[in-house]
């Protein structure tokens, strides 16, 4: 009986080619990445035919979720002068400045408080409660606590204070900031925001009218009559 | 190419070494790198937002009414946004969640020129110049429909300059810079006949239509067009339309 004697074949791939390959793609995506900022709330910004980017430094982004919430996000300069650690103390300053114009109840921030508050991206909470937020940072755990508040997952409120009736004598809180935005020594910042650059709307797609209407309302009150919305590329036809 | 061959020399030598190869298995180096390729796949943002500019008018109160520029019942178009309501009531109707957008406009004055109200104040339903549009892509032959087809017949000669301009530019006879230059001069052209349009929107329509009809507005070159409130007339007619037009 003949038997067939099968040749030992090795199944040993190389795989250098292939790592090569890998190495090259993964240099390429660490080198262009951009880490998506984690904002409170996710939202689907409209399709529209403009193609002009979105600026890279110097502006204030607000954020409205569809409920009507609203926080904001302030980008200055890479520079270390107006860095934005440096630029979001003095803007807690300037707030609490401009809010105990208007209030009984004054407020005021330690500066553990304020070094917190350098440390935040997206934020919004009313400012009677902002101390009690800013000291949760020092806690165990407190950046996820902070997370969960300021994504509704607790009781606590969340988003800062705005509506539909105002007026310069009476801001709202949403207006204060905004000033306290405009107020600060980042000049090229309070320029952009003349200029119509330095805001950008980011809304839902499905937001009702009236949410935005009201934002833009209180923005239109303290003569921020110009500002940008941010919107996705359109991807069918025109 | 991941192996060393470590050869015996010549085969003179006096020590027979054995022929050894070295195999470097680089599966798992390929399987590392795969899964941080996919982290940074993921967690990367290719794609820029792009944003949309816009300027509102300042609130302040104007003290002289006659100094507003006010535009004239020839050029004015006004565009009115609303959710598609439920049949029978005002209610919202959604799909999926989601507010179904619908656009109207009018022409001129509301009402046409004897007004939408007679001297005691009651609703003209005959005069009702509101009619209802759609927003909708091109044909498939690059013709217009919709709200976009309304907006292009009112804007001609706007754009048969800018038309004009585009042929040049893909001739090359023109450089881009100059094209921009050239199409905002069209734009702000005073001898053209212009629409001014005026933007409303009622508080149940989406964001997203207001940028939508916003886009509109940059496709089809306009260059005077304005977000205002909705006025009671403005609420009135959208009603009285709605009435007359439930099936």
């Amino acid at each position: 009986m003949g038997r067939v004697q099968m040749k030992k074949k090795s199944t040993f791939i190389d795989m250098t080619a292939m790592s090569d390959v890998t190495v090259l793609l993964l240099t390429f995506f660490m080198l262009t990445s951009t880490f998506l900022a984690k904002e409170p709330t996710t939202v689907v910004t409209p399709p529209s035919v403009s193609e002009e980017k979105v600026q890279e430094t110097n502006f204030v982004q607000v954020l409205v979720s569809p409920e009507g919430k609203i926080w904001l996000t302030m980008n200055n300069d890479t520079s270390a002068q107006w860095s934005n650690e440096r630029m979001r103390m003095e803007l807690l300053d300037k707030v609490a400045e401009i809010y105990n114009e208007s209030h009984k109840n004054k407020i005021s921030f330690s500066p553990e408080q304020k070094y917190a508050f350098s440390k935040l991206g997206a934020f919004g909470v009313p400012l009677a409660n902002m101390g009690e937020f800013l000291d949760l940072a020092a806690m165990p755990e407190g950046t996820t606590k902070q997370d969960e508040w300021i994504q509704g997952k607790t009781e606590k409120v969340t988003g800062i204070p705005i509506q539909k009736e105002q007026d310069e004598l009476h801001p709202t809180e949403f207006q204060m900031w905004m000033k306290a935005m405009r107020q600060t020594n980042n000049e090229t910042l309070a320029q952009a925001i003349k200029d119509g650059t330095g805001v950008a709307i980011k809304a839902d797609q499905n937001t009702s009218y009236e949410i935005v209407h009201m934002v833009m309302d209180n923005l239109q009150t303290i003569h921020m009559n110009k500002f940008t919305l941010l919107t996705a590329l359109k991807t069918e036809g025109e | 190419m991941a192996q060393i061959e470590t050869g015996g020399g010549d085969g003179k030598g006096k020590s027979h070494q054995k022929k050894m190869s070295i195999h470097v298995d680089f599966t798992p180096m390929v399987d590392m790198n795969m899964l941080l390729i996919t982290f940074f796949m993921l967690c990367t943002t290719m794609i820029k937002s792009q944003t949309l500019n816009i300027a509102l008018p300042s609130n302040e109160k104007v003290e002289n009414v006659e100094n507003m520029s006010q535009a004239s019942a020839d050029d004015a178009v006004t565009i009115i946004l609303d959710a598609k309501r439920k049949k029978g009531s005002f209610d919202v109707d959604t799909v999926n969640g989601k507010v179904v957008n619908e656009v109207y406009y009018f022409e001129g004055k509301p009402g046409g020129d004897e007004g939408m109200f007679d001297a005691a104040g009651n609703i003209l339903s005959a005069n009702n110049n509101l009619q209802k549009a759609e927003f909708l892509a091109n044909n498939a032959d690059g013709t217009s429909q919709g709200i976009r087809k309304l907006i292009q017949q009112r804007n001609k000669e706007v754009l048969v300059e800018i038309n004009k301009l585009k042929e040049r530019f893909r001739k090359e006879e023109i450089n881009q810079e100059q094209y921009d230059s050239l199409s905002k001069k069209v734009r702000r052209d005073e001898k053209l006949k212009k629409p001014v349009i005026i933007i409303k929107s009622t508080n149940q329509a989406s964001y997203g239509s207001l940028v939508q009809i916003l886009d509109e507005m940059q496709i089809n070159s306009i260059s005077k067009y304005q977000i205002d409130n909705m006025t009671r007339v403005d609420s009135v007619m959208l009603i009285d339309y709605q009435n007359n037009h439930r099936n």
